[in-house]
């Protein structure tokens, strides 16, 4: 099928953008209940209860809290990289966002008045180097904890950036070297390609079992989730580069986690298991719904489950176990290919 | 005795086992196996597996664990001192304390006080009776002493409020009388133990 | 009386001929387990729990007397086995109510039972419906509780005279006959009586009308008898006990004030009960009821404290009563000494003319005897007291001489006694003339002076009297003196002691310093032992210690007296001073010792010693001044807080210390003849209080509820026909209620001046008593 380049307007790229922020951020927000509930159920207790039904509504009374709360700046921190690094982490993870397809294209239903019969395509702008645009965006989210715990005066804080600088880095080599693989299958940078391409084919996943697990495991580490969240494990660093942030700042350093999540869960999505392609009698939209949900509970159920790991095992774990392992598959993927070709 | 005896000599009967804890690889090979062999042993999906029925065995109701304290609380032991009640007699719903002052006598603290008086029917009557819980340490000695199981300890343990006055009173202690048939015989400290009436011997009566 | 000793449980002891195993045991520190048996009282043998063993005869402790060299075993086998059963018969249907009982914790039934290890029930037997009962103002006894040992009875006969109390049938169910053969002899004996008897009132109704005294409450062992006041108020151990000396009359007794705090939301300690060591000594009712009299809610008051130091700067008179300790009586003494005010005293100053009219007659600074030792005598004569009115100790000991010693009594009065006459057999009562006091003390004289010892005139002025047979002297006192001398000869009868003592009536007197000189007299020539019953709490201390004055003259402080400036420890002054409940002090009694008491109360107001502090340089407390009472005296320079006031488990009486009397060479005493035209004729009024009254601290306490009034005899009260009577003192005229005292005879009426308002001793002056005219209104 042949891609259709949408109608690029300013207005429309502007609305979209707006929706993806909103909704995102109010799935993160929300997110936080999720895990609240999923963890408390894991561990047979019931989570919040109290306000609003099944507590519902916690998520607005934490919302207010944050609001609310006191704004602190340490006296001897740099006040500008403070203010501003939890605006990079959340900004980077919604600019990722714009070139991820969240959705497949839809035409507004016509008995919808000004808007009916408008053809909208889902993603804010296929770049046509997506991943690696995203890949790169969210490795740029990297100075927003670097930058926090540096800027905050406090050991913690300086450690935690430190372990920051270290894992973000070693993990990024095999977040791209475990993509790499898929790519070389199909041959193009833009999301919609792979998703049509597993629409033609069959799920990435089954030629590239591999590649996925890796690319998980990158994608823990990525976004700061147990067992890698090393940067601010309460257990040996109070919390790391978040030790001296309160109140909304704080608040905006998880609402760029939980976004991030969503765009791993995404990507994997659409990288490895089919993305928002109809699956037999379910709707594309279901599907990737249903995709990225799973992926976020995996990443609940797992911290649910497993211990942290420390630095050093990271490390070992990074460069000695899935590194080689990625270039190991790179290569037989690419003899595959020859030989297939 | 040995210095290990004498380190150990507080120490109850020992039973201790040595975990039969494996060698720690040498070679370079070895370690190489121990990951290949842990990794693939799935010894991470059994975690996953524990945490996902658990969470669906809480789904259903099963094994939870929370007690949604204000609303719920949990039974309390009949042998918890909290703060203490005024049982009633069953049948005429009279007050069970005859003011014999054994309660105020025995009080290490030093913190019951009460008055009695000489009533219309030619009964003694407690007229007030308190206890400053300020001092009060719930050390029990009263519910124990009483001979008529009138003052008890009850379950009450919230005890936060703005005044220490605010359980003292009679009043205060004593079982609503509209509650009576709520009333629960105590069995914790004092309360009459269950083989009594073989160590008691009865008295003739003539009639 | 000799030492002897004694074997007990093969310990040595030494006793006196005569005395009981009981108190000899008890004075050696030896247990023997006694329910019944008081130590001033006849033995009744209602308990026969103290069952002993001596020389291998079973008696009863309390009742047999040892001899010397005996051997006494207080525990064997059979005896164990008697009282144990004793024990188990006494808690047949007695009530489990140890609970609400106030007697529990103190209970003699509780101890023994616990003693003897009763812990299970052989006996048994219906109960009877006892019901439990108020017999008077203050007296509540519960049948149900009683184990009829009878120390009520025996102490209400033997101490207190009244016998108004006796046992009454029970009307139960008889043993059952088998009990007769299984059961220990002593204990089927008791329970045979005990099963048939209560307690009642002996007149037969339900209410005792006895003085009130409340010694049946102190000795009852169990909680049968109970203050009504006192009923289910506490339990005693939460009291405290405070040893003091009654304030109220001379006696000066030894009592315990048993304080708590008031009640829950008033922590401040209040008076309970007062109670004593009835095994030796009684309490009347004034002292063991008037309590309550203290002076409330007093704090500082500076400005009446400046005022009051203003008035003592110009005052001129300090009036006061017998009420006070010694030591504001030194202090008023020193403001005598330091500002030259006069001390005027009118409760004090006849008794102190009369004591000093008595001591240069004698040449002895105080009487020679005192009523301890009265009340070992066997023969005793009381003259110039209204013996149940005045002083309730000296008819005590009136009354036991009589029980205990099968002793025999002389009662001069004017006034008619019912009682008196109940108290034994060989008492001869006396209703003389009004102004024939000085004809008792020669009949006095001629009864008992040996003839060789007196002066030719006054052995001619009593034959004088004589004609044949006829004792004119008997017969001017009102007696046959054919039918006396008979029963004065049987009265005399292996009688080897003798006491007299002197009343008000003596020191009210126109004569007073005759009749100190014939009292000082008969001391001298007579085998009589003399003691004075002082007038009023602390007569005999104020009237050592302080120079008094007849006059008052210009501005007046009254000391708990009317006055210019009014300082008051009944709250109605211009200052407030501390009742005697609520201070520290000593006072002397009539046995002539100096008794400390102390404070029972929280008192929080300025004191006699503050005003003293304030004009002069003095010690810093009122108990400093105990050490400076004036040795010339007979005080002696003891610190307060080195002076006993307890008494011993072998009834010493340990209590501060005894006056020394000084004794100097005297002149033959010269009496004078009386006037047989002194009698009194026409309608007369003695000063006289009802009993339980003394002042205006008694009418204060709120059990004491003998009201003011005109206290008549029924036959008078008849003839008076109001309940309301107009008594006019020449000008003065008084409109009182007309009481009833069936215990009074005669037409002599009594008005009380336990209320100082009424000023009773302005209108009597120097004398007892007045003509008067009554008539109803
Ligand atoms: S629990 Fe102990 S301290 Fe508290 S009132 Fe009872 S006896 Fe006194
Ligand atoms: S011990 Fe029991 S019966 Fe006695 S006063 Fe105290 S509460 Fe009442
Ligand atoms: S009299 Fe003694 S034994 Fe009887 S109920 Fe009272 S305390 Fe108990
Ligand atoms: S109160 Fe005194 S006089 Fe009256 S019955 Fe008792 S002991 Fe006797
Ligand atoms: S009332 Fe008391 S003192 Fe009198 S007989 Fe009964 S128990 Fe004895
Ligand atoms: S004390 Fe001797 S018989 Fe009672």
């Amino acid at each position: 099928m042949e891609t259709v380049l949408p109608e690029v307007t300013a207005v429309g790229v502007i609305i979209k953008a707006v929706i993806i922020l909103a909704v995102i951020s109010a799935i993160a927000g929300f997110g936080t209940y999720i895990e609240r509930k999923v963890l408390a159920f894991m561990q047979r207790r019931l989570g919040p209860m109290h306000v609003g039904p099944y507590g519902l509504l916690q998520l607005i009374a934490d919302g207010i809290k944050l609001f609310t709360k006191e704004d602190i700046i340490p006296a001897h921190a740099n006040k500008f990289i403070f203010a501003i690094a939890p605006a990079i982490t959340a900004a980077t993870a919604f600019i990722a966002l714009s070139a991820v397809p969240v959705f497949p294209d839809f035409t507004i239903p016509e008995f919808i008045p000004l808007l009916g019969g408008t053809f909208v395509p889902s993603i804010a702008s296929d770049v046509n180097i997506g991943i690696l645009f995203v890949l790169g965006m969210m490795a740029a989210g990297l100075y927003g904890p670097l930058l926090a715990g540096m800027a905050q005066a406090n050991k913690w804080g300086l450690l935690g950036s430190a372990r920051t600088a270290v894992q973000f880095l070693s993990y990024e080599v095999v977040t791209g070297l475990s993509i790499l693989a898929p790519i070389m299958i199909v041959g193009s940078l833009s999301f919609v390609d792979f998703n049509d391409y597993q629409n033609e084919h069959i799920w990435l996943v089954v030629y590239q079992p591999v590649a996925f697990v890796l690319f998980l495991i990158a994608g823990f580490a990525e976004t700061n989730r147990t067992p890698f969240d090393i940067l601010e494990h309460e257990a040996e660093i109070v919390s790391g580069y978040a030790t001296e942030y309160s109140g909304m700042r704080w608040g905006m350093f998880f609402i760029g986690e939980y976004a991030n999540m969503i765009t791993i869960g995404v990507i994997a999505s659409v990288v490895f298991l089919g993305g928002y392609s109809d699956f037999f009698f379910i709707p594309a939209w279901i599907m990737i719904i249903l995709k990225v949900a799973f992926f976020f509970f995996f990443m609940l159920w797992v911290r649910a489950a497993w211990p942290h790991i420390r630095p050093d095992q990271l490390m070992w774990l990074c460069w000695k176990v899935l590194m080689p392992l990625a270039v190991v598959n790179i290569i037989i993927t690419a003899v595959v290919m020859m030989a297939m070709a | 005795m040995s210095l290990e005896q004498f380190k150990d000599r507080n120490v109850g009967v020992q039973n201790y086992r040595q975990l039969d804890l494996p060698q720690s690889p040498t070679t370079a090979m070895c370690k190489v196996k121990q990951v290949a062999k842990r990794s693939l042993k799935g010894e991470l999906f059994v975690g996953l597996g524990v945490t996902v029925r658990e969470m669906v065995s809480t789904l259903f109701g099963k094994g939870l664990h929370t007690t949604q304290y204000p609303f719920e609380k949990l039974p309390i032991s009949p042998r918890y001192r909290a703060i203490h009640e005024m049982l009633r007699l069953l049948e005429s719903g009279n007050y069970r304390c005859i003011g014999c002052g054994l309660c105020e006598k025995i009080c290490i603290s030093n913190c019951i006080s009460m008055e009695t008086r000489y009533d219309e029917n030619q009964r003694k009557e407690v007229s007030a009776y308190t206890i400053n819980f300020g001092r009060c340490i719930f050390c029990g000695y009263c519910a124990e002493v009483c001979p008529e199981l009138a003052i008890v300890h009850g379950g009450r343990y919230e005890t936060a409020s703005e005044q220490r006055a605010s359980f003292s009173l009679f009043e205060d202690m004593l079982t609503p009388i509209d509650q009576l048939s709520l009333q629960q015989e105590y069995q914790g400290f004092g309360a009459v133990s269950p083989n009594a009436d073989d160590n008691i011997k009865k008295t003739p009566l003539a009639y | 009386m000799s030492d002897i000793t004694v074997k007990i449980n093969s310990q040595e002891c030494k006793a006196q001929e005569g005395e009981y195993i009981l108190n000899v045991a008890r004075a050696n520190g030896i247990f023997i387990p006694a329910i019944c048996y008081l130590t001033r009282c006849s033995p009744t043998l209602a308990c026969r729990i103290c069952l002993v063993e001596a020389d291998g005869k079973q008696v009863y402790a309390c009742n047999a007397k040892v001899k010397n060299g005996m051997n006494i075993e207080t525990v064997t086998e059979n005896i164990l086995k008697e009282r144990r059963a004793i024990m188990e018969v006494y808690d047949v249907n007695h009530p489990l109510q140890c609970g609400v009982c106030d007697q529990s914790g103190s209970c003699e039934l509780q101890n023994y039972t616990l003693e003897l290890g009763v812990d299970s029930q052989t006996y048994s037997i219906a109960d009877t419906v006892r019901e439990s009962k108020n017999w008077s103002s203050v007296l509540h006894y519960d049948a149900g509780l009683c184990i009829v040992c009878e120390r009520c009875v025996t102490v209400c006969k033997d101490m207190i005279g009244d016998s108004a109390i006796k046992t009454t049938a029970r009307g139960g169910e008889a043993l059952d006959k088998s009990y007769k053969d299984t059961m220990p002899k002593d204990a089927y004996a008791m329970w045979n009586k005990l099963q048939k008897s209560v307690i009642a009132p002996s007149n037969g109704t339900e209410q005792t009308n006895c003085s009130d005294c409340g010694e049946c409450v102190a000795v009852c062992p169990v909680g049968a008898l109970v203050s009504r006041d006192f009923v289910y108020t506490t339990n005693a151990w939460e009291l405290n006990r405070i040893p003091a000396t009654c304030a109220h009359c001379s006696s000066g007794c030894h009592i315990y004030y048993e304080t708590k705090p008031t009640s829950i939301s008033n922590r401040e300690e209040k008076i309970y009960r007062v109670t004593n060591e009835w095994n030796y000594m009684s309490l009347c009712g004034a002292g063991r009821f008037g309590y309550d009299f203290e002076n409330t809610n007093v704090s500082k008051d500076e400005k009446a404290f400046a005022l009051a130091i203003e008035a003592f700067k110009k005052a001129q008179t300090i009036r006061f009563n017998a009420t006070i300790t010694n030591e504001e009586a030194l202090m008023l003494q020193t403001l005598k000494e330091k500002l030259g005010v006069k001390l005027v005293n009118d409760e004090v100053r006849a008794f102190q003319k009369f004591l000093n009219a008595y001591s240069d007659a004698s040449g002895k600074s105080l009487y020679g005897s005192d009523f301890k030792e009265l009340m070992n005598s066997d023969f005793i004569i009381s003259v110039g007291s209204i013996l149940r009115k005045d002083n309730p100790n000296a008819r005590y000991v009136f009354n036991n001489v009589q029980k205990m010693n099968k002793g025999a009594g002389l009662y001069f009065h004017p006034i008619g006694d019912t009682v008196i006459p109940t108290f034994g057999k060989s008492v001869e009562t006396f209703n003389h003339k009004v102004g024939l006091e000085e004809a008792v003390c020669y009949l006095i004289l001629d009864l008992f002076a040996p003839k060789d010892k007196l002066s030719d005139e006054v052995k001619d002025y009593i034959e004088s009297f004589k004609d044949g047979d006829t004792n004119g002297l008997v017969e001017l006192l009102g007696k046959d003196s054919a039918k006396f001398k008979a029963s004065f000869d049987k009265m005399m009868g292996k009688k080897s002691s003798f006491g007299l003592m002197v009343g008000e009536d003596f020191f009210y007197h126109e004569k007073s310093e005759n009749l100190a000189k014939l009292i000082a007299l008969i001391e001298e020539v007579t085998p009589l032992n003399i003691a004075f019953i002082p007038p009023k709490s602390n007569a005999l201390g104020v009237s050592l210690i302080c120079e008094l004055d007849d006059e008052a003259t210009g501005y007046t402080i009254g000391y708990n007296e009317n006055g210019d400036f009014k300082l008051s420890a009944l709250g109605d002054g211009n200052l407030d001073i501390p009742a005697l409940n609520q201070q520290e002090g000593t006072l002397t009694n009539m046995n002539k010792k100096v008794v400390p008491t102390n404070s029972a109360l929280e008192y929080n107001g300025y004191e006699l010693n503050d005003i003293m502090k304030a004009l002069f340089d003095v010690p810093r407390l009122a108990i400093d001044w105990t050490a400076y009472l004036p040795v010339d005296k007979g005080f002696m320079s003891h610190e307060f807080d080195s002076l006993p006031n307890h008494y011993t488990n072998a009834g010493v009486e340990l209590r501060g210390y005894s006056l020394v009397k000084f004794t100097r060479e005297a002149n033959e005493i010269k009496v004078d003849r009386f006037d047989e035209k002194a009698i009194l004729e026409g309608d007369i009024v003695c000063r006289a209080n009802p009993q339980r009254q003394f002042s205006d601290f008694t009418d204060k306490a709120h059990q004491i509820n003998e009201a003011f009034g005109l206290y008549v005899s029924d036959a008078k009260s008849k003839s008076i026909g109001t309940s309301k009577a107009e008594i006019s003192f020449g000008d003065e005229r008084l409109i009182l209620d007309v009481m009833v005292d069936d215990r009074m005879e005669g037409d002599i009426v009594a008005l009380p001046d336990f209320q100082s308002k009424h000023n009773v001793y302005g209108l009597f002056g120097t004398s007892r008593y007045k003509i008067v005219t009554i008539k109803g209104v």
